[in-house]
């Protein structure tokens, strides 16, 4: 998008422009590189060549897509931007009915549901500890897949910010214990399958999403059209 | 004669860039540039976007390998 802004000479001249690396050498070499650990991974066990994948992939469109969970919150409040909130909505929309479907595979086979231990118990610290979180990841500039990306962008500000983020995981596990006997056990764990059935649940779980979405884009419209008057 | 400001931004995270350069823009006047210099990839997003949203015009340069400059013409 060219708008053809006129700089004068000063400010151009105070950022030289460098030429570029060619990166396309360092990119054949990074593929091969990982064509070749999937390769050894794919002798290893089954699934590890496809996390491998899987994890390539996941990074790469988020850094792509500049898809960031921390600004999908926190932009709303700064500059009334709900673009990413919405991205984020979609794709919590989309993993509803992706694991109500592996969910519901297991549970009409008659087997073990997996991931059931997940279900944390609804109490005041699910709060508590969100509203933290929130703080955090906002001063660190990015929440837990935010930050690993920005390190693998170069951003080494944030090496700083993945260091104690590994030191509060450890913490927070070598107490998870305490909290969960003591604050979240009083909480009661809500399965929406139990409640509603499974497709109850699913479109439970949508409308709200749905609900959010409308808001967010509300919201995210009004500004600029009260700032055109 | 319109100025034009040079907000340095390198090295810090979002939203950091952003909140600057918002403060930085209102102290601007019209057709005053004010350019973001920035190499946190997050802030590409929100500073042009918040920008364009204000109707501003802007331009986006990528000066290196993961540093760009927004450069926003503030028009009212």
């Amino acid at each position: 998008m060219t708008t053809g802004i006129q700089r004068s000479s000063s400010s151009t001249r105070r950022s030289p422009r460098k030429k570029k690396k060619n990166q396309i050498p360092f990119a054949i070499g990074l593929l091969i590189v990982i064509i070749l650990i999937g390769i050894w991974l794919a002798t290893k066990e089954n699934h590890q060549a496809l996390y491998w994948m899987l994890g390539l992939a996941f990074g790469f469109i988020l850094q792509r897509s500049r898809f960031c969970f921390t600004a999908s919150m926190r932009d709303p409040y700064l500059t009334r931007s709900t673009s990413v909130t919405k991205s984020v909505l979609i794709a919590f929309a989309i993993t509803t009915i992706g694991f109500a479907a592996i969910k519901y595979g297991y549970f009409i086979q008659e087997l073990a549901i997996p991931g059931q231990s997940y279900i944390a118990p609804i109490s005041i610290a699910t709060a508590v500890g969100a509203f933290m979180f929130g703080i955090g990841m906002v001063i660190a500039g990015g929440c837990a897949s935010g930050t690993l990306m920005r390190i693998g962008e170069g951003f080494w500000m944030q090496v700083l910010a993945l260091f104690f983020f590994v030191v509060g995981s450890l913490w927070g596990a070598h107490d998870y214990g305490w909290w969960m006997r003591n604050f979240m056990l009083a909480g009661k764990r809500v399965f929406l399958p139990d409640y509603l059935g499974w497709f109850g649940g699913v479109l439970c779980n949508l409308l709200i999403i749905a609900v959010i979405y409308v808001i967010a884009h509300k919201y995210g419209n009004k500004k600029s059209e009260s700032e055109l008057h | 004669m319109s100025k034009e400001v040079v907000l340095d931004c390198f090295g810090e995270a979002c939203p950091v860039p952003l909140v600057k350069a918002e403060k930085a823009l209102e102290k601007l006047e019209i057709n005053d540039i004010l350019i973001v210099q920035i190499d946190h990839s997050c802030a590409m997003k929100n500073v042009p976007e918040w920008a364009r949203k204000q109707g501003h015009n802007v331009e986006i340069e990528e000066i290196d390998d993961g540093e760009w400059e927004v450069i926003i013409e503030k028009v009212k």
